[in-house]
């Protein structure tokens, strides 16, 4: 398309609404929120007066909670991402293989995917219920008494059962994802390789797992994006408790802005969460534009 | 392709004219009433529904708008206000609890009603209860007991238990002859979402504690305890960490609602549960009879004293329909509104004239005591702090559940206290 100045208006007027709605409603309230931040609302219906970097300094130095809910959502979005990963790769090289039902196979992998968060959040605390649970009563049944857990009640496993709850909810996704990249090899490279006398290991390890790396960057920085925020199972498995083992930077953001009327702080957290989300999320992508940029120069 | 975006665009705006209007005739309706209240489990539904049925009788021009939200014994419902009205959009009346803490945590959006207050008959220390700077800013609706220890009465009589604890040691009697029988003694219900329960709970043992009492329970709750001193706090840790390592309580507490742990009881499990008078109602759901399968005594220590707080409604600031709705707050006001609503929540009226008549047993003992005038009345953890004190002290009782070692408790309560006072 002639980028004349026509089309130029009309690009601009097709956009327009979107760039209003986007600047208003993201762009407009972060910097609201950023400047309740550095004030001392604290009470709900009058708003606080400029108080420069004390929230921070409150958040950082003294509230050992905050510091630990940095640290457990950080072990979260380890975990989640290390085991999600490897395990949407190996479901989707499975699906890759001529299996029978291949259809239904997908479809059940995808179904946790599909499932509300609410419903899965109350069908999980069911599972984990100590005595009645179906895992303890599995357990007992096989008589692995010494294996049955107070899954979510404990401060020394509850982050862990929720982390198995995110995994089971998105590796569908990153199945998804990966078979997609999986199935989208160049037939033409695989009947070389075939001629070649490449082995099926050989295949996944040297020609269709390298050629992954999209899909890997899209799942990786989707799944970060999500686990940096996460909020929803928490909130419903553990709120965070018990004795704040499982809680988490979006979780105290809502506790304290919400239940606390500390909105300052609160504003600080979310303030907080917001830069590590983009520290993290954008490196990647300045990496990858470095590097194509440098290609480009070549 | 210019005629073409005009007309998209006169087509999107003609499209979006219904929305302006739809917001200008609800503008003018001046008889909506738009109420948000937690109410939504059984009982208490049909309790509610039958007052909205009730002021409709005398004012059917009114269109209620009302908004259940349920959840976290109303703190999903308070975040989804405090988010209302930061964006200018209060409702008119919300469901509030009743007592000096919470509403002062509300104070800047709530309109002064005093004049409800002039023809009121509470006791005096009610109407202090919902006073702000001197200022009435709620009504109360139904009283809520909170230091109730009920119990399986059917297994307290074959176990041959005097359901009379004058203190914690007659109660740690009655917990070890429990146990010996084979059932859970104390039965607790704190799961996700409900750490508050423990602070609840704990209110009642440091009000039992030989070095409590009401007027300790007030100074905690203003911020001028010294929690690293107090014996009080030291006995509630030490006695509730006895229950705990004698194995007297049930191991899935954080796993259980508090109705949930109301069931161990109805499944001939457990034998006592510490809850407030809101337990009555769901056994009395579940078909329970008052007095035969299930009955009620103070807390361990706490006789003569009454924990309670209310469940009340509020006028807010800039509500849009302000007369309609101190119209709907003069009639909750009155007898006729307790004695529809009261019953079928299975709580008890506040008004010391409303008829008592159809109360059963327990209700009638409650009212006894309220309205008795040496019954020391005493704020619960949900009225008299502010709002944030069940959210915190939740979450660090549940740590003490399950490393119950008293110094750390203390020092955890200590830090704890400090980061709201």
């Amino acid at each position: 398309m002639i980028l004349n100045r026509k089309n130029k208006f009309y690009i601009f007027i097709f956009l327009l609404p979107a760039c209003v709605l986007v600047g208003l409603f993201v762009y407009v309230f972060l910097s609201w929120s950023i400047k309740v931040s550095f004030t001392d609302w604290n009470t709900i219906g009058k708003m606080g007066k400029w108080c420069g970097l004390d929230n921070y300094k409150q958040i950082f130095f003294n509230d050992p909670v905050f510091i630990r809910a940095i640290k457990q959502t950080l072990i979260l979005t380890v975990l989640f991402i290390l085991i999600t990963l490897p395990l949407g790769i190996l479901t989707a090289v499975l699906l890759d293989f001529k299996v029978r039902a291949k259809r239904l196979f997908r479809t059940l992998y995808l179904i946790p995917l599909s499932f509300s968060f609410v419903a899965s959040a109350i069908m999980w605390s069911w599972m984990y219920m100590p005595n009645q649970g179906v895992i303890n009563s599995v357990l007992r049944t096989l008589s692995l008494d010494k294996l049955a857990q107070p899954w979510l009640t404990s401060t020394d496993q509850a982050l862990f059962a929720i982390v198995l709850v995110y995994v089971w909810q998105f590796s569908g996704f990153a199945t998804l994802v990966y078979y997609s990249g999986i199935s989208s090899v160049p037939i033409e490279i695989l009947d070389a390789a075939r001629v070649d006398g490449v082995t099926v290991f050989q295949k996944y390890q040297r020609i269709v797992l390298p050629l992954q790396k999209p899909a890997t960057i899209t799942v990786l920085l989707l799944l970060l994006m999500y686990s940096l925020r996460v909020f929803d199972f928490v909130w419903l498995l553990t709120d965070g408790g018990p004795a704040y083992s499982t809680e988490v930077l979006a979780n105290y953001m809502y506790r304290v802005t919400f239940n606390y009327n500390r909105f300052g702080i609160g504003a600080a957290i979310s303030t907080f969460m917001f830069l590590l989300s983009v520290l993290i999320i954008i490196i990647p992508v300045i990496a990858s534009y470095i590097k194509k940029y440098k290609g480009g120069k070549k | 392709m210019k005629k073409f975006i005009v007309i998209t665009l006169v087509l999107c705006i003609c499209g979006l004219m219904p929305l302006f209007s739809a917001g200008a005739s609800e503008k003018s309706a001046k008889q909506d009433m738009i109420v948000y209240h937690w109410w939504t489990a059984g009982g208490e539904k049909e309790a509610v529904d039958a007052l909205f049925q009730k002021f409709l009788e005398y004012y059917p021009d009114v269109n209620i708008i009302e908004n259940p939200v349920s959840g976290g014994g109303g703190g999903v419902m308070r975040g989804q206000i405090k988010t209302m009205v930061m964006a200018n959009n209060s409702p008119d009346t919300f469901q509030l609890t009743y007592g000096t803490g919470m509403l002062g945590s509300f104070e800047e959006i709530l309109e002064p009603i005093d004049e409800l207050f002039e023809d009121f008959p509470l006791p005096e220390m009610v109407k202090e209860m919902g006073r702000v700077n001197g200022r009435q800013v709620a009504v109360p609706l139904n009283i809520m007991r909170n230091n109730c220890l009920w119990y399986n009465k059917k297994l307290v009589d074959k176990l041959g238990i005097d359901a009379n604890f004058h203190n914690f040691s007659d109660f740690l009697v009655a917990c070890e002859k429990v146990k010996r029988a084979g059932y859970t003694p104390f039965v607790i219900g704190a799961g996700a979402g409900q750490q508050h329960w423990l602070a609840q709970m704990t209110e009642q043992m440091i009000l039992g504690a030989p070095h409590g009492g009401p007027e300790y329970v007030s100074k905690l709750y203003e911020g001028k305890a010294n929690i690293l001193q107090d014996a009080a706090i030291r006995e509630m840790f030490e006695f509730l960490a006895t229950l705990i390592k004698k194995g007297y309580i049930n191991n899935d507490y954080s796993a259980l609602t508090w109705d949930q742990g109301a069931d161990v009881l109805m499944t001939d499990e457990g034998v006592f549960y510490l809850m407030g008078d809101w337990a009555k109602g769901h056994f009395t759901a579940a078909g329970w009879v008052p007095k035969v399968d299930f009955d009620y005594t103070t807390s361990p220590g706490t006789e003569g004293y009454f924990t309670l707080h209310f469940d009340g409604f509020s006028l807010c600031k800039n509500a849009p329909h302000p007369e309609i709705t101190m119209k709907w707050l003069e009639f909750i006001t009155t007898a006729e509104a307790e004695t529809i609503f009261c019953p079928l929540k299975g709580a008890t009226p506040p008004r010391l004239d409303a008829p008592t008549d159809m109360y059963d047993a327990i209700s009638l003992d409650i009212l006894a005591d309220f309205r008795d005038p040496k019954t020391v009345i005493v704020q619960s953890v949900f009225a008299h702090p502010p709002e944030e004190y069940l959210g915190v002290f939740g979450n660090m009782l549940s740590g003490f559940m399950e490393n119950p070692n008293v110094e750390q408790g203390i020092k955890d309560y200590a830090a704890a206290y400090a980061s709201i006072f």
